[in-house]
């Protein structure tokens, strides 16, 4: 499979320097076992709890960040969980420990956990991600041998700690030809904040689906952080589900660099209260002929904010790029908020890319329609609020994850 | 029985309705004709119980009930039903779905039993057949993509599926084909009977060929200016409304 290269591209450097991350570089300075393994891993941490400590965690100074503040609700986050929370199953051969095979990690692996596909410079999106470096011991590593198609979805169910950061990794690799289906399972009460980094190859001809529904309590922060590299003719889809939390940051860069290959990332958020859920897409396209999809509908209660920034990058040469974004945002209360940012750079022939951005509120006339019909108003709107994310649930490969969306999809509306 | 009296209504504040009186007698089709813009479909808005209209003055009764009182779906659950001159398209709602949760949310109202899935999708299959509705169209999301006869044949299916005490039916024969609108007004003519009162509004003398109305109105600048028999359709035909509209036309 071809390495993706040169992603970085940004112009120079943004002078950006917080000192904000004192509590999790104490709390590394303070952990023996972070310095304890082999040589690269050691270093690997070390490098970032450097950089964590010279420009700190993003702040909303910083465009990339500019509508999420995690700071007032990681306020009360001080200690790092030694053990993320997390389950597999099946236990299966295809899956290991993290923290096993951190001690005799063979190369391919060691390379993908030292990867920095941005460019240091491009610091908004690595923060995160060098942050996960700096407390690497735990996570799940799953490795599908070529031709292998896994007919049973591996689920992980996640949860968090109270009062800690926790910073679980998953190795995903796929080769020729492969398929799996993940359900990632989010739940967990208290004050706690989970800093996942995924990363994710995809051999030429695979297939993996990647399903995530976040469904923490309302004080949780949960941030993520998934890099995935597509090979020639090979599919990604993703979809994540945010019902819950109290900050969401779902950060998603794709590397399409086989050609004739496929990446969906799809997303519906269903908020209230004081919620934020932050979808931030990067698809660059690397290779010809690809098609991408971000798709993206949103409800929102009450003070929620929703918030969109997606980007799709054609770099030369990857002519016949399909790539589509759109964002639909509902918002039932006064005070709900969307805010998107769709962009979209251009540098190959013969490239069909849209994007698109609506926030409106339920129109009146269906609704009476509805309702000379004998549904009662809140049956009406709960109808076409049901409507409006099946579009998106719709489009989904695995009927089984469908159902359970659309049945959260009606508790939710029953609330 | 229903009595409409002195029914004003606007529209961002500009009087549409201007006191309609009138008295539909239970089991009886009454035809409402009247030319463009005279408020005929503001009438059956507001008879449905459309929140952007505002009744300014008077009332309407329903077996003596204040239907100006009620919700929109209280006022379906009491036995009224609009056919809508423009039904509306609901993309992502499925034709079925739609259906069945107007048929049970009208009997739950009632206090009825709520209909299972096959006792429904058994009765909706029997009467799309008696209208000639496409089997695929109950898979399809509400009135998205149909045609306009389609979209009016979907009216009266819900109409035949509901079984409304009081149907008015706006405009339900334009857009129709000759075959469909003898099965659509078959579908009308079926459910005629003593406790059933229909609000028929048309421009055309061919809907009423096929319907027979009891009594027929005239509509004029938001007031019913003349009624009269089935006779009455006929002469409108040949005359026009010139006579109603007075200075306007002149
Ligand atoms: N939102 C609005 N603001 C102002 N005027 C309106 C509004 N909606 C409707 N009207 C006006 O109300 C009048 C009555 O409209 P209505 O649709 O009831 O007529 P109609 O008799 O059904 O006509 P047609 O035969 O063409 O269906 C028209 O002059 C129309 O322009
Ligand atoms: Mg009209």
């Amino acid at each position: 499979m071809k390495q993706a290269q040169n992603l970085a591209r940004m112009p120079a450097p943004a002078r950006y320097k917080a000192d904000n991350a004192a509590t999790f570089v104490e709390a590394f300075e303070g952990n023996a076992a972070l310095k304890e393994g082999p040589e690269w891993l050691v270093s690997l941490r070390q490098e970032a709890a450097d950089t964590v400590a010279e420009m700190g965690l993003p702040t909303p100074k910083l465009e990339r960040w500019k509508y999420t503040n995690v700071h007032p609700a990681i306020k009360d986050v001080s200690g790092v969980a030694a053990k993320p929370g997390f389950v597999v199953k099946p236990v299966d051969k295809l899956v290991t420990d993290l923290s096993e095979s951190l001690q005799n990690a063979p190369e391919w692996l060691q390379s993908i956990l030292t990867e920095r596909p941005h460019a240091t410079f491009r610091y908004a999106d690595m923060m995160m991600w060098e942050l996960a470096n700096m407390f690497t011991q735990d996570g799940v590593v799953i490795d599908v041998p070529a031709g292998q198609k896994v007919s049973e979805a591996i689920t992980i169910d996640f949860t968090g700690h109270e009062g800690q950061l926790s910073a679980p990794r998953a190795v995903i690799r796929l080769g020729e030809g492969a398929e799996l289906t993940i359900i990632e399972n989010h739940k967990g009460e208290g004050q706690f904040w989970n800093n996942a980094l995924i990363q994710i190859k995809i051999a030429d001809g695979a297939k993996f689906r990647h399903y995530r529904m976040q469904e923490y309590g309302s004080k949780a922060v949960y941030t993520q952080n998934t890099h995935v590299e597509i090979g020639e003719g090979a599919h990604y889809e993703a979809f994540t589900m945010a019902l819950g939390g109290n900050i969401t940051r779902n950060q998603v860069h794709a590397a399409v660099i086989g050609g004739g290959a496929e990446c969906d990332i799809y997303g519906i958020n269903l908020l209230d209260g004081s919620q934020i859920s932050d979808s931030t897409f990067e698809v660059e396209h690397m290779a010809e002929n690809c098609n991408s999809n971000q798709f993206i509908r949103s409800v929102m209660r009450d003070q929620s904010k929703g918030i969109f920034q997606g980007k799709v990058y054609v770099h030369e040469g990857a002519d016949g790029t399909d790539g589509y974004q759109l964002s639909n945002a509902l918002l039932l209360s006064e005070g709900a908020e969307m805010d998107t940012k769709p962009e979209l750079e251009i540098y190959a022939d013969d490239v069909k890319c849209s994007h698109g951005a609506t926030t409106g509120q339920l129109d009146e006339e269906p609704l009476f329609y509805l309702r000379s019909r004998g549904l009662s108003e809140n049956e009406a709107r709960a109808l076409m609020i049901e409507a409006f994310v099946n579009e998106v649930v719709e489009k989904l490969a695995d009927e089984t994850v469908k159902d359970v969306v659309l049945q959260k999809v009606s508790q939710w509306l029953k609330l | 029985m229903i009595e409409i009296k002195n029914l004003h209504a606007e529209i961002d504040g500009k009087e549409i309705l201007k006191g309609i009186d009138l008295n539909l007698e239970k089991g009886k089709v009454h035809a409402i004709m009247g030319p463009n813009g005279s408020g005929k479909s503001t009438l059956s808005y507001v008879l449905a119980g459309r929140e952007d209209y505002e009744v300014t003055d008077g009332s309407v009764q329903m077996d003596g009930v204040d239907l100006l009182d009620l919700e929109p779906e209280e006022r379906a659950a009491a036995g009224v039903f609009l056919a809508f001159q423009y039904p509306v398209e609901i993309p992502g709602v499925q034709m079925s779905n739609f259906l069945k949760t107007a048929v049970n949310a009208q009997r739950k109202q009632r206090g009825e039993d709520e209909l299972d899935a096959l006792a429904f999708l058994k009765l909706v299959k029997d009467k799309m057949k008696a209208l000639g509705v496409k089997d695929d169209m109950i898979k399809r999301p509400v009135n998205v993509g149909a045609s306009g006869g389609e979209k009016k044949r979907n009216e009266v299916l819900q109409m035949a599926l509901l079984e409304p005490k009081f149907a008015v039916l706006d405009e339900t024969d334009s857009g129709l084909d000759i075959d469909a609108l003898k099965i659509v007004a078959e579908g009308v003519n079926q459910l005629r009977g003593e406790d059933r009162t229909f609000l028929v509004i048309t421009h055309y003398q061919r809907l009423l060929d096929y319907i027979k109305p009891d009594v027929v109105h005239v509509l004029a600048n938001g007031k019913i200016v003349k009624t009269g028999g089935p006779e009455l359709a006929q002469e409108l035909e040949a005359r026009g409304y010139a006579e109603f509209l007075g200075e306007e036309a002149a």
